[in-house]
């Protein structure tokens, strides 16, 4: 019988069993970017750093000596390359995850949709942790999965001349690494979409703590270079080095900076465990 | 079927330190119940109180048999909710969004958007499913709102002023599915509204709430349209004689121009011995009933 002719049925709840509630959430976000054709183009303009590192290490390979005249950590296929790349995508970083997070949560404050979510059978963890791999998915999509193909790009054009390290080592230690990373950037990020409802303010906070506070150290570092700890994206950086066995260039050890990347989620999950409420109490 | 009951024992609850909920304790089971209350009585934090929304509340809510303190998530599987305003969330169509709460309700994706189909054929907005839904006018948004609450086949609505906002075909359209829900499909339906004539025309019990305090819940036939010791009579003759028989047989009796009201055990009886004696010539005699009005006036003026 056509839909148009039914009247109200009732729901066969024997049939196969959903998928779970933060699965609907983060599919949901991830496919819902990707209509937008100028995010699209964003996305591949992201990919470019890859593919000049890819082209430089071809390069490299085949021209020998010469490719020592590519200078700037480009043609680097070890260790401190690959956390050298990661962090030349921080600016990407900062757009694809501001166009995606900054609204996720505000946008749901803003229409009231935060009370119909939790009218459902799914708790604030589930929200959360939904809206968390919408933000993961798309940091690891400028980072993680283009510096993963750069290994296997690598491997291959090496010839497998670069032995473990290309092929298990380092993959392993940038998905640590970013994972680690995704993981801050994205409750950091939903934390503050929590604050607001507007997602101007949600963005300006994002970028200015994602860049801002780099450019403020950069000025304060002058007076005194522990006050690099000031930004946070360096901090990020330097919690870097115990994932890739690799030594500081700054003052603040890498202990020191995972203390204060900690400190900043503990202060992202009290803010969101105080900000996703499904009634607002207003004195 | 009493596993399909709501049971509230001892609910408090307060926003700070303003109380709002205040030791209610009732029993509902599926049926068409309307939640009556004057503003700021306490209506809407009490649906939200049943959905598990609310924090630092004491008491139980039992909802078909489960703790929703322990096990909230599986009630709100049973438990549509149609709230009063705004969210419709942006970015959907509306069989989008209607699926996606489906899938969020534990539905499969393909179950959810099938049901998502079905349930906004039901509600009337089958034409418009695939138009943006923050672009829907007010009376479209209601019955979205409609369709999101009983895409998951819940047991037990909850509809937060439904009719709000609404012009009379919406009203009247509106009030016609959710009659169909509660006659038709058995539905468990609590339909908070300040609008006394919805719960008439759709509910067959009341629940009255003041200050946050439960002042009445009743079926409605057994309250409204009980007036039989209130008659009102008009008729020909010694209207001076009548009154005074029926003030002698111990009837209070009021005259309105020509309409006399008599209030007496058995008035009936009475009336018409009166008028025997008197000469009093019957044009009309019928009984007074109470309307959901008047009980629900009675209630709160108290």
């Amino acid at each position: 019988m056509p839909v148009y002719q039914r009247g109200y049925r009732n729901w066969d709840q024997s049939t196969k069993k959903g998928a779970p509630p933060w699965w609907a959430i983060a599919r949901r976000g991830i496919s819902s970017p990707l209509g937008s054709r100028r995010f699209m183009l964003l996305l591949m303009a992201a990919l470019i750093p890859a593919v000049v590192k890819g082209g430089f290490l071809w390069f490299s390979w085949k021209m020998g000596d010469m490719g020592n005249l590519l200078t700037g950590g480009w043609t680097d296929i070890t260790a401190v390359g690959f956390h050298h790349f990661l962090n030349t995508q921080m600016l990407f970083v900062a757009i694809v995850t501001t166009l995606v997070g900054s609204d996720l949560i505000a946008g749901d404050k803003r229409e009231g949709g935060l009370a119909l979510y939790l009218s459902r059978p799914l708790s604030v963890r589930d929200y959360v942790f939904g809206k968390g791999l919408i933000n993961l998915f798309y940091y690891f999509m400028v980072t993680l999965f283009p510096a993963l193909a750069i290994c296997i790009f690598g491997y291959l054009v090496t010839r497998g001349s670069t032995g473990m390290d290309m092929l298990l080592i380092i993959p392993l230690q940038t998905v640590l690494y970013c994972l680690f990373v995704g993981t801050v950037l994205s409750l950091i990020l939903l934390a503050i979409s929590a604050m607001g409802t507007r997602k101007v303010f949600v963005s300006l906070w994002w970028v200015l703590l994602l860049l801002g506070t780099e450019a403020i150290s950069q000025v304060f570092f002058f007076i005194n270079p522990w006050l690099r700890a000031i930004s946070f994206t360096e901090m990020i950086h330097n919690t870097g080095h115990l994932f890739y066995g690799t030594e500081t260039s700054i003052l603040i050890s890498p202990y020191a900076s995972l203390a204060i990347v900690t400190a900043w989620c503990v202060g992202a999950i009290l803010v969101l465990r105080k900000k996703i409420q499904p009634v607002v109490v207003v004195s | 079927m009493t596993q399909n009951k709501i049971e509230v024992s001892g609910l408090n609850f307060a926003y700070a330190v303003q109380p709002v909920l205040k030791d209610l304790s009732f029993t509902l089971e599926p049926a068409a119940i309307g939640l009556l209350g004057p503003n700021g009585s306490g209506k809407t934090t009490l649906l939200r109180a049943l959905l598990g929304h609310l924090d630092n509340w004491s008491g139980k809510i039992s909802f078909m048999g489960r703790d929703i303190s322990v096990d909230g998530r599986s009630a709100r599987k049973q438990i549509g909710w149609m709230p009063e305003r705004g969210r419709i969330l942006p970015g959907f169509s509306g069989v989008g969004m209607v699926a996606y709460l489906g899938e969020l309700g534990g539905m499969p994706a393909s179950d959810a958007l099938q049901r998502a189909h079905e349930v906004l054929n039901f509600v009337g907005l089958a034409d418009q499913r695939y138009r943006q839904a923050d672009t829907y006018s007010q009376g479209m948004g209601q019955r979205l709102k409609l369709a999101q609450a009983l895409v998951h086949d819940p047991q037990w609505l909850l509809l937060d002023e439904p009719t709000s906002g609404l012009d009379p075909q919406g009203r009247t359209a509106m009030l016609k599915l959710i009659r169909d829900l509660a006659n038709d499909h058995n539905f468990g339906i609590i339909l908070s509204t300040h609008l006394l004539s919805d719960v008439r025309e759709v509910c067959s019990e009341i629940l009255v709430l003041r200050d946050g305090n439960l002042l009445q819940h009743t079926k409605i036939e057994s309250t409204v349209g009980k007036g039989t010791d209130l008659f009102s009579v008009e008729g020909t003759g010694e209207t001076a004689d009548f009154i005074l028989a029926l003030e002698n047989a111990g009837a209070t009796v009021e005259v309105i121009k020509e309409v006399i009201t008599v209030k007496l055990d058995s008035a009936q009886a009475v009336i018409l011995q009166a008028a025997q004696q008197t000469n009093f010539s019957l044009r009309r005699m019928e009984p007074v009933t109470d309307s959901v009005e008047d009980v629900f006036f009675k209630l709160v003026d108290a």
